[in-house]
């Protein structure tokens, strides 16, 4: 059973908004910047994707994440016609570090905090009146497992509407032990280049409101979306294992009711790690077989960084534009794909016109293991 | 988010805190604070050894020592063992924790401050992530269903059961492993303001699982989950769930939940009241589950007392049938069932769950109710 996507919003470091988020991916614009907040002195690595919103560099502030978030469900929350009153619609949250990054200035420097703020049900309740607030905190696919669990409570009928966000800021714990790990520290996000150095962490927020199919509510809704699966490699901490993703999408195809041959776009995901993007790529392969060059291919960690909790749902978003008008932003960086991915029909350098685009298949994976696999479908236009 | 009851039951409950190996024992020492001398601290080698948990936190421990106990509980894990005997694919993880890995983020943070990134160990880069708890039970066990973190402050571990429940009910699995757990150090006594002794060191778990599968592999239900609700305060909450007033067998209450004035209490003042967060210290994120093992140890004792009296606390709670002769036993009377509430009016919500008897732990109503405690206690 399908849902319909009837509003959206998003903020990242290349924009405020949906549309003008799309425009800069589909203008190639990126969003890599020399760290802001952090002393660059402390680290190899010098380069995240931020949203340079700090009153001054080097200094942070605690609780910008709460910000965006709130930033990007008003929009959805508009865009769908809700308004500004969520005190019936539950609210799904994923994200992989919380306000982590206001707790460590809170313990480190004495900067106020309420840890209560921790989870992010406080702010949405001021700013509208929500209380069936659920914050998730899944990693990297923490927004489209959100999704998955919004589907299901409008699959089994015990809500008509869902609000889904997903949001995350860079922690100086999470960008510090990044660094210490890489080999080299990345200066870009390559997704899926031979010479891809590792992943930079992005700002971002995204959310959609979710709703029943009902009839005549399809013409003004963005989208529909089609299925979405959500399992557990059950094999590894931190690294990706290629068999748990393959399930993962198999289940997100066969839930939707569609083949490999059925997908025009995938929104990869595509973080430019080693581990990621062969795992990916090898599981993309095995499911698509002999179909693994027919749909367009794209990550757009390049641009953003790597938003981790809230990744998902802004790629999910950006395939539904892609969808609705026919474009599809480019993966910057890559200049020879890696050889598990040598038959993928990458759209590299400009955003293309991608033509008569109809389904498309989004990936989120975590640390964990915890694997997400949406599938979505144009709006009849 | 409403469940039908019934459908969803409990068929394994794990506790890694000191002091209380059960839900029975939980349950009195609720019921009958320990004076004296703080118990140990829980002794996570004990259950799950020492290798290959070096790196772990605490509260990964703690998880792994109370999911492993839930699932052996189950009947899914056999007594020497780890693998779960149903396929890997039919169980979900749902891990409850606000201040889990505030430590390793905190730490971290000032360790670069003092010296710098390279200096880190690469071993915390898993525990930098909320959701390392659930992870690593999933891993332990060869759990590959959905695998959800759930920090959402005062009613985390209750939503975390509704989740499970969730996830049942939608067909996603057909059970699922459902865990809160919370630590203290440093950073958390820090940030919340609180000494060490007044926070809970500890994890529960409970197996929530369709009665029907269940019932498949034959293994016995201790509980089934009633309704569920997330409301805007205490009052609203209660009466979502138990409208008109009616008196549940007994009330787990928020954390220390202080009775108002006679006219703003949402529950009779008859019905026994427990907070569990008295026997184990402050429980956060690990709250809900804690008060669900709790009940599940009411349910049992009330069973055990099948008919006489569900709770001799409970005064006039046995008298509450409201069936007359051949009336059919569904509903079940909400004497008889556990309501548990986390979250008071000063958080973001308050969330209440009802716990009720299985089918065969709830005896045939007696042939005739003097009164409905609701009218004893007006």
């Amino acid at each position: 059973m399908s849902q319909l996507v009837t509003g959206a919003g998003a903020v990242a470091s290349v924009g405020e908004g949906v549309d003008e988020v799309f425009r800069a991916l589909c203008a190639g614009t990126s969003g890599l910047g020399e760290l802001r907040g952090f002393d660059r002195e402390r680290y190899r690595t010098r380069h995240a994707y931020e949203i340079d919103d700090r009153p001054a560099p080097g200094t942070d502030l605690p609780g910008r994440a709460t910000d965006w978030l709130l930033r990007a469900v008003g929009e959805a929350a508009a865009q769908a016609g809700l308004g500004e009153d969520l005190s019936e619609v539950p609210v799904l949250i994923g994200t992989g570090l919380r306000e982590l990054r206001s707790a460590e200035l809170a313990w480190r420097d004495g900067t106020p905090f309420d840890i209560g703020r921790l989870h992010f049900g406080t702010a949405l309740r001021t700013r509208f009146g929500a209380v069936r607030t659920h914050t998730f905190s899944g990693a990297c696919s923490a927004s489209l497992y959100a999704l998955a669990l919004a589907a299901d409570l409008l699959t089994t009928g015990a809500e008509d509407t869902v609000v889904v966000a997903g949001v995350d800021t860079l922690t100086e714990s999470m960008y510090g032990l990044l660094d210490r790990v890489n080999s080299e520290p990345p200066d870009r996000v390559r997704p899926f280049d031979r010479d891809r150095r590792g992943v930079l962490m992005g700002d971002g927020a995204a959310a959609v409101v979710l709703r029943r199919e009902d009839p005549g509510a399809e013409s003004r809704a963005l989208g529909r979306v089609r299925a979405v699966s959500m399992n557990c490699d059950a094999n590894h901490v931190t690294a990706p294992d290629p068999q748990g993703i393959a399930r993962a999408v198999h289940e997100a195809q066969w839930r939707a009711g569609v083949k490999p041959g059925d997908i025009d776009l995938v929104l990869l995901h595509g973080t430019g790690t080693q581990l990621n993007d062969a795992a990916e790529a090898a599981a993309i392969a095995e499911v698509f077989g002999r179909e693994v060059s027919g749909p367009l291919m794209t990550a757009i960690k390049c641009m953003t960084g790597h938003t981790s909790g809230g990744s998902g749902l802004l790629s999910l978003i950006v395939a539904l534009e892609s969808l609705a008008s026919g474009r599809v932003p480019p993966t910057l960086g890559l200049a020879e794909p890696l050889p598990e991915a040598e038959a993928f029909r990458f759209v590299r350098e400009e955003a293309r016109e991608g033509g008569d685009l109809r389904v498309a298949q989004i990936d989120a994976f975590g640390f964990g293991g915890v694997n997400a696999v949406a599938i979505v479908e144009r709006a009849a236009r | 988010m409403t469940h039908g009851p019934g459908e969803v039951v409990v068929t394994g409950v794990g506790l890694a805190v000191p002091g209380a190996g059960t839900p029975e024992a939980l349950l009195r020492r609720t019921a009958c604070p320990v004076t004296g001398p703080a118990p140990e601290p829980f002794d996570t080698a004990a259950r799950i050894g020492r290798r290959g948990h070096r790196y772990k936190d605490r509260a990964t421990r703690l998880a792994l020592c109370a999911a492993l106990e839930a699932l052996r509980n189950a009947g899914l894990i056999p007594p020497e063992g780890e693998e779960v005997t149903v396929p890997g694919d039919t169980v979900g993880v749902v891990a409850s924790s606000n201040l889990g890995n505030l430590d390793t983020a905190c730490l971290t943070a000032a360790a670069i401050a003092e010296r710098s990134a390279v200096d880190l160990s690469p071993m915390s880069l898993p525990n930098a992530s909320s959701n390392v708890i659930a992870s690593w039970v999933a891993i332990r066990h060869g759990l590959r269903g959905p695998n959800l973190m759930l920090c959402n402050g005062a009613t985390s571990g209750l939503d975390a059961v509704h989740w499970g429940a969730a996830l049942v009910a939608a067909g996603r699995v057909r059970r699922a492993v459902v865990i809160g757990v919370e630590t203290h150090n440093a950073v958390v006594e820090d940030l919340l303001g609180r000494s060490g002794g007044e926070l809970l060191d500890g994890a529960a778990a409970l197996v929530v699982e369709g009665a029907r599968w269940a019932e498949a592999r034959g293994a016995r239900a201790v509980a089934a989950l009633g309704p569920y609700e997330r409301r805007a305060g205490l009052g609203g909450c209660v009466e979502a769930l138990l409208p008109d007033g009616a008196a549940p067998g007994v009330w787990f209450t928020p954390e220390r939940y202080a009775e108002g004035p006679a006219g703003a209490v949402p529950v009779p003042g008859t019905v026994p009241r427990y907070d569990v967060t008295g026997a184990v210290g402050r429980a956060s994120g690990a709250l809900g589950v804690l008060q669900c093992a709790a009940a599940v140890g009411w349910l049992a004792r009330a069973g055990a007392g099948a008919g006489a009296g569900a709770d001799p606390e409970a005064g006039v709670g046995s008298a509450a049938f409201e069936a007359g002769p051949g009336a059919v036993p569904d509903p079940v009377p909400a004497s008889r069932q556990a309501l548990i509430t986390s979250g008071d009016d000063t958080a973001d919500a308050v969330a209440g769950l009802l716990l009720l008897p299985t089918p065969d732990r709830c005896p045939p109503p007696p042939a005739r109710a003097a009164l409905i405690s609701m009218e004893c206690s007006r």
